[in-house]
């Protein structure tokens, strides 16, 4: 018993749940068919539920979990679990019969008109009554949090931000502010409007698919998966006392000492490999993590339109396809500064805090 | 009195009900199921008719529609919990105290937190399911970008709301949140570009006007903050919400009701 | 205005037919243009005055100059936390210096606490470490601890001016007005 919860505490660290979790996600959307099978899935689900069986055994998961603010998020992994799954299913089962020459669930009936009296109004009026009912449980059996009055002089520790925003406090562990808290939220909004307009593939509207629509939907469960629900989940359950990153089981101690020395990408350049000392002006100072940042941004798009991305770049045209590389590449670059940070403790690309400019 | 029946049609054949209700029982009859939507202003929201597929739990998981019973939720409880509340810094904790202890029915401010997180979950769900039933695709552009600024809204909302009580957890959410607009390039006082933005000597960003100041109303979360987000999560946004949805829920209609394959 | 809307080289003479009263499409279209521009002047100005709006005159909020004592009221090698709730600063006496910092985590805004044993300001919101000068070591933040301008007041004691700051990695701790020399 203790062993396992050594073990599941031993590997947990952001390096390793986000990588896991991607590696997972990629598998899950690549093998569907077979992992989205009623029966397999069932098997998932009796593991969720386990897991938290097995944990709610152990106090410190307890008392985390069980705190008012936080039984709503895992509630809602049920449920996103649970839509996932399910329209995946769905995709995959219209997938079968588009293939087959057949028609899909949704075309099946498309043709049939229905009147609203009864037949939506009463559904709303039920889900509205069931809605309602729970609430109402929820209220009673569960107080809202109120904690001392408020105390400007006095941080708790930790101090975090409303649980749907801990997506973002997570990549502030990586970011600066102005990044994570100002241009992220800003490309996020920016891109999903302009999800429409940039996506020409006509195909797949007003039904569940996967295979007409495998860019789109990958790129977005991925973005809304792993890089804002998980990063959710881990703020929430895994990021206790200053910050530090706690496994489930572990008591979240404000003393636990971990070492933060994270070197700057000049410091990398000028001290370690050149052994000469930074430079006095920021622009020399900078240069190289300037002239990367740039690289990556310039040139990149062009060498995806040359080859990944080749076919896409024709469909799209210049003007749409520019969107997606600055909606795109600011998310690869998310990971890649993740990828950094965790293989060689990077803390700034480029550092100018003379002008508030680190990245 | 010689039947059942006859006290009934008693009401429904009564000068105040037929003032009403301009149509017939629309249980038995199409011509009553379809009058019953077009004559009422609440009922209208819908058409008349509909996709038998669009109608379907199974493919709308009913997230919309809970959004918006969500929403009245927030509306009627927010409204209670107003008659006791005062937004002042010495009051308010206090009030939310008396809110639980002193007032009959006292989980009104849990309805009304437990139906704010749930609007949020179910909010992302409902976004999940356009996007999965891939809903946003022409002629529909629009109204998903109308629902990516209620998404907004809502996230906003819960936001202003979660200072009011104004404890410990209240106060420093909102200075963790807030203080990323500190760093808003060119418009927070540390932000990249904000020392560029100067006449002569006079610099036009500082601590003392730069977005946060906008939004807090001081330099730090005290209690003009308390004010504005009060104002905000009261009247501003929930106005600018209740219109937004106005378009929303118009434009389903408009723009071929809900989706479905062509 | 007439550039708006260049006039279309021989156009039908509806303009000369008309009597003088009448205007002709011509003006009028640079009338026009004139209204639209005096509207969406009169917009942004009192979009202006509405954002201007949310910037009151008078702020009541703590005062940013006051005094704290005497230089000798401070030991030396000590972090002074008595003004941490009222005013919102650590005063530091060094070997030679007085200096004022501010309790303001660089990072978002937390406040940090002086642990003693381990000799340093340690924000509890996301780990930021500050040395006994001020200056970041580890954590996220991306910079020093701010100081406050120190003077000498004419009764002898330490004024505090929480408006003027100085920020290490721009050079400013060099300011001789950012300590106190004792």
């Amino acid at each position: 018993m203790q062993q396992l919860k050594d073990l599941i505490n031993g590997f947990s660290s952001p390096q390793l749940i986000i990588t896991g979790a991607s590696i997972f996600f990629f598998l899950y959307l690549y093998f569907r068919k077979f992992l989205t099978e009623p029966s397999v899935s069932l098997f998932f689900l009796t593991l969720l539920v386990g897991f938290f069986a097995f944990s709610m055994t152990d106090a410190n998961f307890r008392e985390i979990v069980l705190k008012p603010d936080n039984v709503p998020i895992v509630a809602m992994i049920y449920l996103i679990a649970f839509f996932t799954w399910f329209s995946l299913r769905r995709a995959v089962e219209n997938d079968e019969a588009i293939t087959k020459g057949g028609s899909t669930f949704e075309g099946k009936e498309s043709d049939q008109k229905l009147y609203t009296w009864p037949n939506l109004i009463y559904q709303e009026f039920i889900c509205s009554i069931l809605v309602g009912v729970v609430l109402l449980i929820w209220s009673i059996l569960l107080k809202a949090p109120l904690e001392e009055p408020a105390d400007p002089s006095i941080s708790p520790n930790p101090s975090k931000a409303p649980w749907y925003f801990l997506g973002l406090q997570e990549m502030l562990v990586y970011f600066d502010p102005w990044l994570a808290g100002v241009v992220f939220p800003t490309l996020i909004l920016f891109g999903l409007m302009a999800i429409p307009y940039i996506d020409k593939n006509p195909k797949g509207n007003g039904y569940f698919t996967f295979v007409e629509r495998r860019f789109a939907i990958t790129l977005f469960l991925y973005g809304w998966l792993i890089m804002w629900v998980l990063l959710i989940i881990m703020g929430t359950f895994l990021r206790g006392p200053n910050w530090n990153f706690f496994g489930p089981y572990e008591k979240w101690s404000v003393h636990k000492v971990v070492p933060l020395v994270n070197v700057n990408l000049s410091e990398f350049v000028y001290v370690k490999w050149l052994n000469t000392g930074l430079p006095k002006h920021w622009f020399l100072r900078e240069i190289f993590g300037i002239v990367a940042t740039v690289l990556y941004f310039a040139v990149t798009p062009f060498i995806l339109a040359k080859t990944v991305l080749k076919r896409m770049y024709i469909q799209l045209g210049i003007f749409r396809y520019a969107i997606l590389m600055i909606l795109l590449l600011p998310m690869i670059g998310l990971l890649l500064k993740m990828l950094l940070r965790w293989s060689f403790n990077l803390k700034y690309i480029i550092a100018i805090p003379e002008y508030f400019l680190n990245v | 009195m010689a039947d059942k029946g006859s006290w009934k049609d008693g009401i429904t054949n009564s000068q105040v009900w037929k003032s009403v209700f301009r149509h017939g029982d629309p249980g038995k009859d199409r011509r009553n199921q379809a009058l019953v939507v077009l004559s009422n202003v609440f009922l209208h929201l819908h058409p008349v008719q509909a996709r038998k597929s669009g109608l379907r739990m199974s493919f709308t998981w009913c997230m919309g529609g809970i959004t918006f019973f969500l929403f009245l939720v927030e509306t009627l409880t927010g409204i209670l919990l107003m008659f006791y509340y005062r937004p002042v810094a010495e009051y308010a904790y206090n009030d939310i105290v008396a809110l639980r202890e002193h007032v009959p029915l006292g989980i009104m401010r849990e309805i009304h937190r437990w139906g704010a997180h749930a609007m949020v979950v179910t909010v992302w769900l409902h976004m999940f399911r356009v996007f999965m039933t891939g809903s946003y695709k022409p002629p529909r552009e629009f109204n998903w970008n109308v629902g990516v600024i209620l998404l907004l809204l809502t996230l906003l909302l819960s936001f202003t709301g979660y200072l009011l009580p104004w404890d410990q957890l209240a106060i420093w959410a909102i200075t963790v949140g807030s203080n990323m607009a500190r760093a808003t390039p060119f418009l927070g006082h540390e932000g990249p570009g904000a020392a560029l933005l100067k006449l002569g000597d006079i610099k036009l960003i500082h601590a003392g006007a730069d977005v946060r100041f906008a939004l807090l109303g001081g330099r730090f979360v005290a209690a003009p903050a308390l004010m504005r987000f009060y104002v905000l999560h009261c009247i501003a946004i929930p106005l600018a919400a209740a219109v937004l949805m106005a378009v929303h829920f118009w434009r389903i209609r408009r723009d071929g009701g809900i989706s479905g394959p062509m | 205005m007439a550039e708006v809307n260049p006039p279309a080289p021989s156009t039908v003479s509806t303009g000369k037919t008309a009597s003088p009263q009448v205007m002709d499409r011509r003006s009028f279209f640079s009338w026009l243009s004139c209204a639209w521009l005096a509207f969406a002047a009169a917009v942004a100005a009192s979009g202006t005055t509405m954002i201007r709006y949310l910037f009151p005159n008078v702020l009541f909020e703590p005062p940013s100059q006051f005094k704290i004592g005497f230089p000798d009221d401070y030991k030396i090698g000590e972090v002074f936390e008595g003004w941490k709730s009222k005013y919102g600063i650590w005063v530091v006496r060094s070997v030679d210096s007085i200096y004022a910092l501010s309790t303001i985590c660089t990072h978002l805004g937390c406040t940090p606490n002086w642990l003693e044993g381990e000799h340093k300001f340690k924000c509890p919101c996301h780990g930021s470490g500050f040395r006994i000068t001020g200056i970041n070591f580890e954590g996220p933040a991306p910079r020093p601890l701010e100081r406050f301008r120190v003077a000498l007041a004419e009764d002898g004691q330490i004024i505090v001016d929480k408006s003027k700051k100085y920020q290490q990695e721009k050079g400013e701790w060099n300011d001789p007005e950012s300590f106190l020399k004792v």
